[in-house]
């Protein structure tokens, strides 16, 4: 019993610390820092465990934001079934495409997804225009129904909301870290002959954890649209390519708070950087290049590895008086 | 003392990944020998000659020649001292004529002087613009011998050179290695024991990553005793 | 469709081959013998194209704009390679990805500051049309297909002709090798690193009138040339040229049926060719 306590206390600190920020931080920062962390997690996780980059996230983050928009736009009021629609819209997509993707060497599968973005993005613009109303976007917020659970018009009830299922992701990717599952995709990216001698598929682990990443992409994608009332093709542009895999870097790659911490990080320096430093993107460029000449394992594991200095210095000192 | 020899080796540590492959290993050539290594598959023998080469950073121990320190050295910074490596797969640049392949030997070692290069391998003469892809395991091999002693190196690490090759060509090479001592030391590594028996003044028996013995004169040298030491 | 359109298609799919052909060989030969992805190729793009723009509003000659690019673009290359890229050769790929991206970004930030975000038109130095075909086209168009040609030639003879572009090829093939004979690589590296920058700088500068010059220029393309790279296969030269003329056309005609064909056709088009060959036509592979 304890152990399970034990098992869920980490989380349960952290999301439960993330909550009461509110009340220091404005709401509409710590509201798009909830959504881009549960976006950045599926990036981290692709990375860090199956060793697979990918310049296409937006496309993922699209589908569901388009799936659950087009139901609220066009069809119903209720923000809860518009979410699920959209998270099955992007599991199927990531199910489907996965199926070619996932054979592809790292470096094709990293274009690839960028490719896929551009395609999705362009798709939105002019293609289906017609459905999606193109570069002005669907405009839903009046759409969306006050009931259920949460009323999730309101901010602070959305943040609740978006906090407790930031804290079920967190707890499956960590749950998924400490099985069989988790160890393969850790294989298939370390040495995946050996995995195969001992008979497991490659292939198959790789497309499972493909469609997890991307259906938690797709989740987000979902509360960005719910959040907002608003959709547009913006949100896949060649531009925001670049954004989870900065947080991914900047979190640091494979640890299971990086996402947030890098969000954190990412988001709160944009807010205040871009109103003293005006050239955003040469300094994430920067930032970027250094955090990977410098073999950094980002922000996380750097506070990580103080804190446990510090706490061996305390211990140290403790067992010497 | 020490600046005159070919090629020294003390206490040389190699670890591939995590396993620990070579343990303080000492060698040493003199002038004008061959000198050769052997022992069973996964003993660590082109690891060996990898470090030497540069082509694998050690973990711990110096590797000189001429009093030149070779460890550390990039592989063209080593092989620019005149120590040539050639390697074990027989392979050459395949895209490339013989004439080029030869051409890029020249090229980086500054020695346009082909003649000994077809003094010793006459077939290369007749297969200069053939492309080196379409050449049979024996040309290549002939090749990028060829290649290697263009410069006039002093220290010739050869790589299990009669792997799958016809015992006419085996024969070939024995010759070219016994000439090439004249001007040259060469640390052969092979599994062909009664070759290397046959032309080496010492072998050093390599085991798990250790040398276990150091074989000297004629009456040592000998296939039956090299497999006691393995 | 008029023969008078589809002339003009071709010529236009022709000419955006030729732009294509001269990014991807830059990445495909820094792919080939580094075993990087340079994505920062797109910025060397995009500031050729920038000082054309500059140099040419200056002095009214786009021809020397054009040149400024191209060295100003050399040199910065040859910086990052000493000083970035140097260090992680040895890295595996998605490394020189995510470093190469950032200095893609990193550049388009730069840029930003120093132009500003508004496009900025350049003049085409000659407004001149001749008729081909029964149909009118803009010689300069012309022009960059056969600069293009003109570099193909030259980076043939290069390759096949000097004895440093046998040592590239010898490279790509097995790099170990040729240091072992004692070429040197870090030489040989940076080479290849500036001529890739080059001529991804003489793209951005050539193609500067033909569009409007704006800080995202290189990212607009960067799915195209991505497209291209992965048709033909990371590594090979024959396989870009292949791949650019296909995309070429492909894009150009595909836009005149139907105008999302233009990104629809390429993308489906390297589906299926990724699904029968997933290294591209003939793309070469990563084990040594």
């Amino acid at each position: 019993m304890s152990n399970i306590l034990r098992w869920w206390s980490g989380i349960f600190i952290a999301f439960a610390a993330l909550w009461a920020a509110h009340w220091v931080l404005p709401l509409p920062f710590m509201n798009e820092v909830v959504v881009f962390s549960i976006y950045t997690i599926g990036c981290n996780f692709l990375l860090g465990r199956v060793g697979f980059i990918s310049f296409g996230q937006p496309a993922y983050l699209a589908v569901g934001a388009y799936g659950t928009a087009f139901y609220l736009y066009y069809f119903g009021t209720d923000p809860y079934l518009g979410m699920l629609i959209g998270v099955l819209a992007g599991m199927v997509f990531a199910m489907v495409v996965g199926l070619l993707f996932v054979r592809l060497r790292s470096d094709y599968f990293a274009l690839v997804n960028l490719a896929l973005a551009v395609i999705i993005f362009y798709m939105l613009q002019k293609v289906l225009a017609e459905i999606t109303r193109g570069d002005n976007g669907l405009w839903f917020l009046t759409n969306i129904a006050s009931s259920g659970p949460f009323n999730l018009t309101r901010p602070i009830q959305f943040f609740t909301f978006a906090v407790l299922m930031a804290a079920l992701v967190w707890a499956l990717y960590k749950y998924l870290d400490d099985t069989l599952f988790g160890a393969c995709c850790l294989a298939t990216k370390v040495n995946e002959t050996k995995l195969e001698f001992i008979g497991y598929d490659n292939f198959k682990i790789r497309w499972l954890a493909f469609v997890m990443a991307n259906t938690t992409t797709a989740f987000a994608g979902t509360l960005y649209a719910i959040y907002l009332g608003f959709v547009s093709p913006e949100m896949t542009s060649p531009a925001r390519t670049a954004d989870p895999v900065v947080v991914t870097i900047l979190g640091g790659v494979g640890s299971l708070w990086g996402p947030l911490v890098g969000t954190l990080a990412y988001t709160g320096l944009r807010d205040v950087a871009s109103k003293f430093i005006g050239n955003w993107e040469l300094f994430v460029g920067l930032i970027l290049v250094f955090i990977m000449m410098t073999n950094s394992v980002g922000l996380y594991g750097t506070l990580e590895a103080w804190a446990r200095r510090l706490f061996q210095k305390n211990a140290a000192q403790e067992n010497k008086a | 003392m020490i600046e005159r020899e070919y090629l020294q080796v003390q206490g040389l540590n190699v670890s591939r990944g995590e396993a620990h492959v070579l343990f303080d290993i000492d060698l040493h050539l003199a002038p004008n020998e061959i000198v050769a290594c052997v022992g069973r598959n996964g003993a660590g023998k082109t690891t060996l000659l990898k470090s030497i080469s540069g082509f694998l950073p050690c973990d711990s121990g110096t590797v000189t020649s001429f009093g030149h320190t070779l460890t550390g050295q990039r592989p063209y910074e080593i092989a620019r001292l005149g120590v040539k490596y050639v390697p074990q797969d027989k392979r050459v640049f395949s895209d490339l004529t013989v004439a080029e392949n030869l051409e890029l030997g020249s090229y980086a070692s500054g020695d346009h002087n082909w003649d000994p290069v077809v003094t010793f391998f006459p077939k290369l003469k007749i297969l200069m613009d053939r492309k080196a892809g379409h050449l049979s395991g024996g040309e290549r091999q002939m090749l990028m011998i060829g290649r290697a002693i263009l410069g006039q190196p002093k220290v010739l690490l050869i790589d299990e050179p009669t792997e799958g090759l016809a015992p006419s060509i085996v024969n070939h090479l024995k010759h070219v290695f016994t000439e090439l001592s004249k001007s040259a030391s060469i640390l052969i590594v092979e599994q062909n024991l009664p070759l290397v028996c046959a032309i080496s003044q010492r072998v050093y028996a390599l085991k798990e990553g250790r040398f276990v013995a150091e074989l000297v004169g004629a009456d040592q040298i000998r296939p039956d005793v090299c497999e006691h030491y393995l | 469709m008029s023969s008078q359109l589809l002339v003009s298609g071709v010529i236009f799919g022709l000419s955006l081959a030729s732009i294509y052909f001269l990014i991807s060989i830059g990445l495909s030969l820094c792919f080939g013998l580094m075993r990087i992805i340079s994505l920062d190729q797109l910025l060397y793009y995009t500031v050729g194209a920038y000082l054309a723009y500059s140099v040419s509003v200056a002095t009214g000659n786009l021809w020397l704009g054009i040149g400024a690019g191209v060295i100003v673009a050399a040199v910065l290359a040859l910086l990052i390679e000493r000083v970035v890229f140097r260090r992680i050769y040895e890295r595996e790929l998605t490394f020189s990805m995510i470093t190469s991206f950032g200095l893609l970004l990193g550049g388009i930030g730069a840029v930003k500051g120093i132009w500003g975000v508004v496009p900025r038109p350049v003049r085409m130095p000659f407004d001149d049309q001749i008729n081909l075909f029964g149909t009118d086209i803009p010689v300069y168009r012309l022009l960059v297909i056969a600069v293009a040609v003109l570099v193909y030639i030259g980076i043939w003879a290069f390759l096949n002709r000097t004895i440093i572009g046998k040592a590239i090829r010898a490279g790509i093939e097995d790099m170990e090798h040729v240091e072992g004979l004692g070429i040197n690589a870090a030489r040989l590296f940076t080479i290849t690193f500036v001529l890739a920058g080059a001529l991804s700088a003489l793209a951005g500068g050539m193609y500067a009138p033909l569009i409007m010059v704006d800080p995202h220029m290189g990212l607009e393309v960067l799915a195209f040339v991505f497209m291209v790279v992965i048709i033909g296969g990371l590594g090979s030269i024959k396989g870009t040229l292949y791949s650019s003329l296909l995309v070429g056309q492909v894009v150009s005609i595909g836009s005149l049926i139907y105008a999302p064909l233009a990104i629809m056709a390429p993308f489906a088009m390297m589906m299926l060719i990724l699904l029968v060959r997933p290294t591209g036509l003939f793309g070469s592979a990563l084990a040594k």
